[in-house]
């Protein structure tokens, strides 16, 4: 495990501690994770890096309350993911980027968002100008709101997927492979967005990756190794 | 709120889906609006029958309980039946008048009959040859030893045989019903009148064994309708020496002559049929003899409703019927439906929908569906079904009706004076005050319906509350990438 830029810190939100994950149908020893303890900070942007299999993909859902360590405890803000509710966790305290985005197809940009602001019972007059808002900071103009995501390119798509996982203001954003379907270009723009969001506004951003020039953006990289089976 | 809106956006989304789902409910709910409306028409007219059957008690002997102990060889068990037999006391009009005071009684007519001879008249009687076998009945050759049976009626309502077609009016005097019950006046059979060459309004007299006359006035002739598959082995039919008066006139005969023997039928209309044990024990405590048990005309009651009862059986396994395939279609729908929007739900979870909205979500999409189509399903069950069930309904209204025409015709035709209410109780049903149904499709089907309709979204919704609660939302997304 390489750590770079390691430090001591009290501003922790997020805590991992000797987490191991196991399949339900797996044999007693083979384990998707084993033993990992990491500490994630406000106003900080990370990358876990890892080979394909070494469960990168499982970590985060492990982060992002999709899925429960078998052993050992995370801790969001103080608290064990184990007590809290998991579904409130999501729409409120995390905002997950994926890959592929993950936008529902037959909404708009801003209909996505405000579906996100909706699941988090955000009481707000405008949700649409809010939306737009959103979409301004992640640098998509306001012609782009009203249309069907399908219509917007891979970057547009993943800025909307930004704003969305932004319209609950969460403390923490997760990202798996955020620009593992982007171009160059696009890539720095949107780590740009990711590194906007850890330094100007100190939210905890955690990027899932194998692309060493995210991993070189970054402040600190996790490294994560296969576990032997 | 923002599950409604979803589930209205999901709707509009899924337009084809969502009209084919309706339109099976929208055939669903016709079909259930239809049987429905057919189980209330029959129920009412099942109702309706039971109402208009009056609810009949007589008294029988419990040959069963007689006969326990009877052993047809044994000598002394005959001596000891018929002693048994002659010990049964009978029972007379003032311990009818007893019985039927009694709050499960709601009213009571009896038949009282003796045997008297004539005096100015003959017995319609011819003598068989020698070879001719004797088959008894009172017009033949018989070894009663009275030559008439004088029967008294206490009201119309007892006057059985005229009920069901035994007995025809063929002549009756104007005001013959309006003096029936109040005098010495009597209907006889056309066959004693045509022996006797008796008409209306002449006087006959009969006389008991000690001589004493009695004066009647015929105010009507009557006929026997034979049965068609009855055998003609005599000239005068069964009843040709019976003749009928009211029973004050044969109470008064049978109190000035001890000697004469008279068999008295009571019948009692009741509220319940689930009161005669009540009511027998009651009249046991009245000092009826044990011998005697009370029957019910529930039997015949019942039989009268059978094609109805059919016809209900009949609606409810077709319900059952078109709920069970259209469940099931439902139910395959919804998971055609849940699989082709397993991304929709995977990206739902992740955001942070729980289940139980998400579950609801879907639950709401099937019920604003439903109850779209359940409404223009009612609509047009509630305009077929009222066919149907009048339909239905004017095929017993024309049978009740015929069936009343026939009786007023067995009296003679004086129906205008009120026949049909006072027949109620004989088993007329009342259907004929009503030619349509307005509300076949009321309140309480509407009712069944939106519960059938809420029953089979919930039953088909169970394909997506187990799947979305199966779904693992990182496993949908991996797929899906």
């Amino acid at each position: 495990m390489a750590v770079k830029n390691k430090k001591e810190n009290n501003n922790v939100i997020l805590s991992i501690k000797n987490a191991s994950y196991r399949y339900s149908d797996a044999d007693k020893d083979e384990y998707a994770l084993k033993n990992i303890s990491f500490d994630f900070e406000c106003g900080k942007i990370y990358a876990i890096r890892g080979k394909s299999g070494s469960g990168k993909t499982t970590l985060l859902s492990l982060i992002s309350g999709l899925e429960k360590c078998t052993e050992g405890e995370i801790t969001f803000d103080g608290k064990s993911l184990k007590n809290m509710n998991l579904d409130k966790y999501r729409n409120s305290d995390i905002g997950i980027v994926f890959q592929s985005y993950n936008l529902l197809p037959f909404m708009t940009a801003s209909e996505n968002i405000i579906l996100s602001m909706d699941a988090n019972g955000l009481k707000i007059k405008n949700k649409k100008a809010k939306a737009i808002e959103l979409m301004a900071k992640v640098g998509l103009k306001e012609v782009y709101a009203n249309r069907k995501v399908l219509r917007l390119s891979g970057g547009e798509q993943q800025r909307v997927a930004i704003a969305r996982s932004l319209s609950y203001n969460p403390k923490m954003i997760i990202a798996d492979e955020p620009t593992g379907n982007l171009d160059k270009q696009t890539e720095s723009e949107i780590l740009e967005i990711f590194k906007t969001l850890a330094h100007d506004e100190n939210k905890c951003v955690i990027i899932v990756t194998h692309s060493p020039n995210v991993c070189e953006k970054v402040d600190t990289v996790y490294d994560l190794k296969s576990v032997k089976k | 709120m923002f599950i409604l809106k979803n589930a209205w956006i999901s709707i509009k989304r899924n337009k084809g889906r969502n009209i084919l789902i309706g339109i099976i409910i929208l055939i669903i709910a016709c079909f259930c609006t239809i049987t429905l409306a057919i189980k209330n028409t029959a129920n009412y007219l099942i109702n309706s029958y039971k109402n208009a059957y009056e609810k009949e008690v007589t008294i029988s002997f419990n040959r069963e309980n007689m006969m326990k102990n009877f052993n047809p060889s044994d000598e002394s068990s005959r001596e000891d039946a018929k002693e048994k037999f002659d010990s049964i006391e009978s029972f007379t009009v003032q311990d009818i008048k007893s019985f039927a005071d009694s709050d499960y009684v709601k009213s009571y007519y009896y038949t009282y009959s003796l045997g008297l001879n004539g005096n100015n008249i003959e017995k319609a009687e011819i003598e068989t040859d020698n070879d001719m076998p004797d088959f008894g009945g009172r017009g033949r050759k018989e070894n009663s030893t009275t030559d008439f049976t004088l029967t008294g009626y206490s009201s119309k309502e007892a006057m059985s045989e005229f009920i069901s077609g035994t007995y025809t009016m063929s002549e009756i005097a104007d005001n013959a019903w309006d003096i029936a019950f109040d005098g010495n006046y009597a209907f006889i059979n056309s066959e004693l009148a045509d022996y006797n060459d008796l008409k209306l309004n002449d006087k006959i007299k009969l006389e008991d064994e000690d001589g004493n006359t009695y004066e009647l006035e015929i105010i009507g002739i009557f006929k026997e309708n034979e049965d068609e598959g009855s055998e003609q082995l005599s000239m005068f039919s069964n009843s040709a020496n019976t003749i009928i008066t009211n029973a004050d006139v044969v109470s008064d005969i049978a109190s000035k002559n001890e000697d004469l023997k008279a068999n008295i039928n009571p019948t009692f209309i009741i509220d319940s049929y689930d009161n005669v044990d009540k009511l027998q024990t009651e009249f046991y405590d009245k000092g009826l003899d044990e011998n005697y048990v009370l029957k019910t005309n529930e039997e015949e009651a019942t039989s009268g409703v059978s094609s109805i009862q059919n016809i209900n059986s009949f609606a409810t396994t077709f319900l059952v019927i078109t709920l069970i395939i259209g469940g099931v279609v439902l139910l395959v729908l919804n998971m055609i439906n849940i699989r082709e929007r397993k991304y929709e739900i995977g990206v739902l979870r992740t955001i942070g929908i729980s289940k139980i909205k998400l579950t609801m979500q879907f639950v709401f999409e099937l019920v604003i569906v439903s109850l779209v189509a359940l409404m223009i399903g009612a609509g047009a069950g509630a305009l077929s079904s009222k066919g149907v069930s009048n339909a239905l309904l004017a095929n017993e209204i024309n049978s009740t009706n015929a069936k009343t025409e026939e009786v007023d015709k067995n009296f003679g035709g004086m129906s205008d004076h009120g026949m049909k209410d006072q027949m109620h109780g004989r088993g007329m049903p009342v259907v004929q005050a009503y030619d349509s149904i307005d509300a076949v499709v009321d309140i309480k089907v509407l009712l069944e319906l939106l519960g059938i309709g809420l029953s089979l979204v919930l039953v088909s919704s169970i394909a997506s509350m187990v799947s979305i609660q199966r779904f693992s939302p990182l496993t949908i997304l991996k797929e899906r990438s």
